[in-house]
């Protein structure tokens, strides 16, 4: 096993309100990941260390941390993808609470603002909803998301402005706007159509680059630029 | 709320270059600079147009100037690169849908760039016809 | 809160400035290309001779119906494009107030434009 000595950004408000860097040599071979050495740097180095962690599958979304300036989860990038120096910090843009462990807090309120649930009060389909693989088609790549909030510190205007709903909010109402079993567009529309809605975005684009799960949130922002230019137009239309 | 023991820091207005990805999209943002010098340019032409033959040389000799040649250079690098990260820009933000099927990306990128050079011939047409 | 609510929820007036600016996009990546490489590069180089641009001809070029559609693909559209992302470009950077530079970016595009068009209506009188 070869040793790499990595950096990790270390916040401990208890003893003091800068953050600082610590340096740490970690074994590895082609199948550590970060996440791997984080563990291994809190069960045999320093067990002060602080961060999140849970399935190590990219599923849970949990172990979200920046790697040498690049959103990554941690179970899901390895040492070996680097050459040179790797420095771990807690993801950009969220307050952090310690080391790496953000308070995500903005974040869920954001996707709380868009309703992301079915919304149909018709009645129909009390048992289950019909849906075919064609309807399914038109909104299944929007629907991996696993509330990770990589794309939101992948997302330069959301560091500018917390306010902005954001990458994965935004995405997540495309996603149920284009379900053939929802009809809670309507609700949805008022907070897309806001300057902090879906016209925060600049398609800058690296959210979608960042995404573990390829959902390309970036994609679903600006179809829902369209989508709020035609609502702008009904509007004005209709009265 | 961020409790008062959390640490915030602030995005600071040199973040883009802290990435490349972000310098990439910051190039990109300033295509328009030089489209701007170009524009420019046209405008002082319409306005010699009007005020006679003399002036209209006066602007001829202008656009030969070394400089001004060099700054056009640029903007027509920029005019491409826009027109690079633009056509993959359009199959994401509309994506097609032709008898069910959304049409391949790469179609439509090439398909937009077929109209850079359908236009490439029009000018070429226009601009040599009867010389 | 119900006051605050619908005040937050108020309707951005951007799918203006973005249709334009989507529209001035693909004028920037389709038509000015062609304008450049002709216009400001191979006739100043003398690549193409300048009797392609002699007076007579340049008026009647320019002052004609393509030439008002030449006018609003290469000038106007493209000037909306270019004030739509220097405004977010300032935003990006933290320069400016962003009321303040919506003014001073759209207005410059639409102000010019006008004359733009001004010069064109007294140049085919």
């Amino acid at each position: 096993m070869t040793i790499k000595q990595i950096s990790i950004q270390r916040y401990l408000p208890e003893q003091g309100s800068a953050p600082y860097w610590q340096e740490f040599d970690v074994p590895f071979d082609d199948s550590t990941s970060i996440l791997d050495a984080l563990n291994y740097v809190k069960e045999e180095l320093d067990g002060s260390l602080s961060y999140r962690w849970s399935c190590r599958m990219a599923i849970c979304g949990s172990c979200g941390v920046m790697v040498n300036n690049t959103p990554k989860l941690g179970c899901n990038s390895f040492l070996r993808e680097y050459q040179g120096p790797v420095k771990i910090a807690p993801l950009a843009h969220f307050p952090v609470e310690k080391d790496l462990i953000i308070d995500m807090t903005l974040f869920l309120d954001h996707l709380a603002a868009v309703q992301p649930y079915l919304i149909n009060d018709s009645g129909e389909g009390s048992d289950t909803f019909k849906q075919t693989p064609a309807q399914m088609e038109k909104y299944k790549q929007f629907s991996g998301c696993i509330n990770c909030g990589l794309c939101y510190s992948a997302c330069p205007q959301f560091g500018l402005n917390p306010e902005f709903l954001g990458p994965a909010a935004l995405t997540l109402a495309h996603r149920y706007n284009l379900d053939s079993r929802d009809q809670g567009k309507k609700q949805r529309m008022p907070q897309m159509n806001r300057e902090e809605g879906v016209w925060s975005c600049t398609f800058v684009g690296f959210c979608s680059e960042v995404c573990p799960k390829n959902v390309d949130p970036a994609a679903a922002v600006n179809q829902g630029k369209v989508e709020s230019a035609k609502d702008m137009l009904i509007g004005i239309f209709k009265s | 709320m961020a409790k008062p023991t959390s640490y915030f820091p602030e995005l600071k207005r040199d973040w883009w270059l802290k990435h490349s990805y972000f310098k990439k999209y910051m190039a990109r943002e300033a295509t328009v600079l030089p489209l701007v010098f170009f524009v420019a340019c046209l405008l002082a032409g319409l306005y010699s147009l009007l005020q006679g033959m003399e002036s209209w040389q006066g602007w001829l000799q202008f656009m030969q100037h070394p400089m001004v040649i060099a700054l056009n250079a640029l903007a027509f690098i920029a005019s491409l690169f826009h027109a690079w990260t633009f056509f993959q820009l359009f199959p994401r933000v509309m994506p097609l849908r032709v008898a069910g099927r959304t049409l391949p990306p790469n179609l439509m990128v090439l398909g937009q760039w077929l109209g850079v050079v359908a236009v490439m011939v029009l000018a070429t047409w226009i601009f040599l016809r009867g010389l | 809160m119900s006051n605050n609510t619908s005040d937050k929820m108020k309707r951005s007036d951007e799918p203006i400035w973005w249709g334009l600016f989507s529209a001035g996009g693909v004028c920037f990546a389709v038509f000015v290309p062609a304008a450049i490489l002709f216009i400001a590069l191979l006739i100043p180089a003398g690549i193409i001779s300048t009797g392609a641009v002699s007076f007579e001809r340049a008026q009647s070029m320019v002052f004609s119906l393509p030439g008002l559609i030449f006018i609003g693909v290469v000038i106007c559209l493209p000037l909306f494009h270019a004030a739509h992302r220097i405004r977010h470009g300032l935003h990006d950077l933290k320069l400016g107030k962003e009321r303040q530079n919506k003014i001073v970016t759209y207005g410059c595009a639409a102000l010019i434009s006008a004359l733009a068009l001004v010069g064109f209506v007294i140049g085919a009188l």
